[in-house]
């Protein structure tokens, strides 16, 4: 089979503990029958270790944090666009969503392709927004509350009993057992974070995920359920192993279906000892753990790349129950005049 | 009582439980034991052949055998419904 030359941009190649899913999903993509793609990373810090990791890119770009201004982002993405024609852009930072899907129809005609969720898609499900979304969706959300000040902690303990889960808006969480752990973490996140912070009912029981990807008209295109096996103290997942969870596929393909989620996604889910699901968090994007899904038989990367392509892509069902991915650090020596390259000319 | 379909047993005693994603490592008797269970034989039957191939008495058999089946039934690798059920 002929595979289509592409030219493909990939941001998140922040494979550190904290890791973004730009360098799984180049892998996907390299695994690919469909495409032969020449790979443009762009990143936003000179030691993003993707720009050193060999035969991953072809070409580095660095860009702008998208809290210097969208124009800026969009106008560097324009001009490696000059050089390099993109056919697709992938983000896979949470940050940077915003300022992609807001300048989507821009990029579209530069000619440079995306698959994101729309605004409302979006906004809807961002964490201080859980209650309304469960509410909407019929689908069970833990309680919680959005504070603007440390005054609503005696709220929150009129509502619900300690632990309490004390999350950022767009990232970190902590659990506090007693009033003082929350208003450690009420500090810690609001000054990191900004408002509101968000007090979530604690849900005892187990943590699994999902991966899924859907087609933007209520289809679910792909879906692979995961557990954790081993978590950093950043809650990051270093070890997984996929699941054969029913439940948890009918959840997806409900979520999906009466979204009509577009793009890729990650649910994050507890489920309890009586067997029912909580939903905590919906992630706009692939994770980190992407490439266990293409190890499992789905190549999300390649069907997401697909579908941006405006081609058809057949709804993948089935997956290998039980695959593992195992993560591990990786000390790769790299030559100074590398490091200098991308810290002087912004590019390699 | 009955393993659940999700339930993978190799021959060296690994079992992995397919919708919890949680792994166990059986030791050669408690292997024998959940071959038995699995081949769906009664109580009585796993008794008798327990005690006629290893020296233990009736009693120290019904309680270890029980107390094995409650720990299968809280890793949610057997169904059961009747909690008195361990035929």
């Amino acid at each position: 089979m002929n595979k289509q030359k592409i030219t493909l941009a990939v941001t998140g190649l922040n494979n550190t503990d904290n890791p973004g899913a730009g360098v799984p999903f180049i892998r996907g993509i390299k695994e690919s029958e469909a495409f032969d793609a020449r790979i443009i990373g762009l990143v936003y810090e000179n030691l993003e270790p993707g720009i050193y990791m060999e035969n991953l890119c072809d070409r580095i770009f660095q860009i702008p944090y998208p809290s210097s201004g969208s124009d800026e982002l969009i106008e560097r993405i324009e001009n490696i666009h000059q050089q390099e024609h993109i056919d697709v852009l992938i983000p896979n930072l949470d940050a940077e969503l915003f300022s992609f899907m807001k300048n989507e129809g821009r990029l579209r005609s530069r000619g440079i392709q995306t698959f994101l969720p729309n605004l409302k898609q979006f906004q809807e499900r961002e964490k201080d927004k859980l209650p309304e979304f469960g509410k909407k969706y019929d689908i069970k959300v833990p309680g919680s509350i959005n504070m603007s000040t440390l005054g609503q902690i005696k709220d929150l303990e009129d509502k619900y009993n300690y632990p309490v889960m004390i999350k950022g808006q767009f990232y970190d969480a902590y659990v506090a057992h007693n009033e003082e752990q929350a208003k450690q973490a009420f500090h810690t996140i609001a000054s990191k974070w900004g408002f509101p912070v968000i007090a979530q009912e604690f849900v005892k029981g187990t943590e699994v995920n999902v991966i899924a990807l859907g087609d933007g008209k209520g289809n679910t295109i792909a879906a692979v359920p995961m557990r954790k096996q081993y978590i950093t103290d950043k809650g990051k997942a270093w070890g997984g192993i996929t699941l054969a969870d029913e439940k948890m596929m009918e959840l997806t393909r409900s979520i999906i279906s009466k979204t009509k989620w577009k793009g890729g996604m990650e649910l994050e889910l507890i489920k309890t000892n009586g067997g029912e699901y909580y939903l905590i968090e919906i992630n706009p994007r692939v994770p980190a753990w992407v490439y266990l899904a293409v190890g499992a038989g789905q190549n999300i990367p390649e069907a997401l790349v697909k579908l941006a392509l405006g081609m058809d892509v057949q709804a993948m069902t089935k997956y290998k129950i039980g695959k593992m991915f195992v993560r591990y650090s990786y000390d790769a020596i790299v030559d100074l005049e590398k490091f200098a390259a991308i810290s002087m000319n912004k590019e390699i | 009582m009955k393993i659940t379909e999700d339930i993978k047993i190799s021959d060296n005693g690994f079992v992995f439980n397919s919708r919890t994603g949680d792994s166990f490592n059986l030791n050669p008797f408690a292997l024998e034991l959940m071959k038995n269970i699995e081949a769906e034989k009664s109580f009585d039957q796993i008794k008798t052949e327990v005690m006629e191939k290893y020296d233990i008495d009736d009693l120290s058999f019904e309680k270890d055998f029980y107390e094995f089946c409650a720990l299968l039934k809280h890793h949610q690798i057997v169904l059961q419904d009747n909690p008195l059920d361990f035929k």
